[in-house]
């Protein structure tokens, strides 16, 4: 995808792309959803969806996902999408214009938005990652950008994302940075994040084995002193998955100018459990 | 094109011509002169200059525009050709009042006030429906006509997938319009005499 495919496609004026975010639909096929700013910066974007039937060999044209009433513009996505028992797909988004909150938008087999549920609102919550444990239970992280004490936000729901539990401060740093969060298959629930409340100079892992009540940090991927540092030292916008082999692997952004990939096995988690 | 690509275009370019309709006073040219004008404004507006038309540019900033607006735009370039006014100012003061009040109860919420969010009621909530059918109930007892056709072309609009939002709200008003209508109501309290009998008498 590039910024003049999608000028053309959209039918509309488009300056830049970001936040690509991958995932598959209740089909198999892969959708990636993307934003495009048409005027001024992130703050203006919009998300977008392509889809492939074929794995990424080819793509369909983007579409425009509708989310909000003030000239559809502050929608942003980071997290990945999750799919709903009925087969729709949700989306976190979060919204930057004004405020700063998260969403989830529930989208049909065609891409489009045909439901949201607020998870946050105000000025201070966004990039939300939600993480299903069954088709009725899942919990939510966001990175906090409000006031001390600075921690990731967590939400809750218990009936298949109709109602979302007030955001609440979790005991884990969170220096106005993204995380990233992943369950693994008959295992613990895993956080990525920055282990300090000022800075992104520590990248860590964490584990939960109650689903998010109460957490360990298990290992620290960056900060330690006899690692290589990158010349600017700030790891942010982790990812973590698990494939179908079991193994996890989680990458980000390394000094703001690579992006890092790691990947251990559930022999190496075991031995930080 | 999709039906919703064509649609979208077609309402930036038609609030883009009523824009610049107005802005240079097109009923004051002698009658052909203003076809002329207006010909030439939609060749400039619609046909692409390079990848993009004027339109798609307007698209690309405002999105795709509610019929509150097109009815709006397509009545001023009417006033503005023909030099005959179309809505009726009773009509037009009960559309801006109305729209001003759903702007209010709407943005301030769906930008992230509280919890609430009046936008997600668009999705085909029973409560949004039985509100507009009442409201537009309400607005033909009250013979005021501006109301129901912008009510009607939005639920014909949104039942013939014309617009990319599966949103009634987004069929219905937009920031645009909402902007013009407190635009327009404020001007009219301005010019209204202290008496407080005359109404706003700018009409399109």
């Amino acid at each position: 995808m590039t910024r003049e495919l999608a000028q053309r496609h959209l039918r509309r004026t488009v300056r830049k792309l970001g936040n690509p975010v991958v995932g598959r639909d209740s089909k198999g096929r892969l959708c990636l959803y993307f934003v495009s700013v048409s005027v001024g910066g992130w703050a203006g974007s919009a998300v977008n969806l392509v889809v492939s039937e074929d794995e990424g060999e080819t793509w369909s044209p983007p579409r425009r996902l509708i989310a909000s009433p003030f000239f559809n513009i502050g929608t942003l996505v980071k997290g990945a999408p999750l799919l709903f028992s009925g087969g729709a797909v949700g989306l976190p988004v979060y919204h930057e214009l004004l405020g700063k909150f998260g969403e989830l938008l529930r989208l049909d087999s065609a891409g489009g938005v045909v439901l949201k549920t607020r998870l946050s609102w105000g000025r201070s919550s966004l990039q939300p990652v939600i993480v299903p444990r069954s088709d009725r239970e899942a919990v939510g992280f966001m990175r906090y950008a409000g006031v001390s004490p600075n921690r990731i936000l967590i939400v809750r729901t218990a009936d298949g994302g109709v109602h979302w539990s007030p955001p609440a401060k979790t005991a884990l740093p969170n220096p106005n940075a993204a995380i990233g969060s992943a369950l693994l298959a008959d295992g613990p629930l895993l956080l990525v994040l920055n282990n300090a409340e000022e800075n992104r100079e520590d990248l860590s892992l964490a584990i939960s084995e109650d689903f998010g009540n109460s957490w360990r940090i298990a290992y620290r991927f960056e900060g330690d002193s006899g690692s290589p540092q990158a010349p600017v030292p700030e790891y942010s916008y982790p990812w973590i998955m698990q494939d179908r082999a079991g193994d996890v692997h989680v990458l980000y952004t390394w000094g703001r100018s690579r992006i890092k990939h790691l990947r251990f096995n559930r022999a190496w988690l075991e031995g930080r459990r | 094109m999709s039906a919703s690509d064509a649609f979208g275009l077609f309402g930036c370019g038609l609030a883009s011509l009523a824009a610049a309709a107005t802005v240079i006073r097109l009923r004051r040219l002698p009658v052909r002169a203003r076809y002329a004008v207006m010909l030439a404004a939609a060749l400039a507006v619609f046909v692409p200059i390079g990848e993009l038309s004027i339109a798609a540019w307007v698209r690309g900033v405002t999105g795709d525009l509610s019929t509150a607006t097109l009815v709006l735009a397509g009545a001023a370039c009417f006033t503005q050709v023909t030099g005959r006014a179309l809505i009726e100012p009773r009509d037009k003061r009960a559309l801006c009042g109305l729209l001003a009040l759903a702007a209010a109860f709407l943005y301030p919420f769906a930008l992230g006030w509280t919890q609430f969010d009046p936008y997600a009621l668009g999705f085909g909530s029973v409560e949004f429906i039985t509100a507009l059918l009442l409201i537009t109930l309400a607005a033909w007892a009250a013979r005021l006509n501006l109301i129901v056709l912008v009510v009607i072309v939005a639920g014909l609009a949104f039942l013939a997938g014309a617009y990319e939002s599966r949103n009634l709200w987004d069929t219905l008003i937009d920031p645009l319009v909402s902007f013009y209508a407190l635009a327009w109501l404020l001007a009219g309290v301005r010019r209204r005499p202290s008496n407080g009998l005359a109404c706003p008498t700018a009409s399109v």
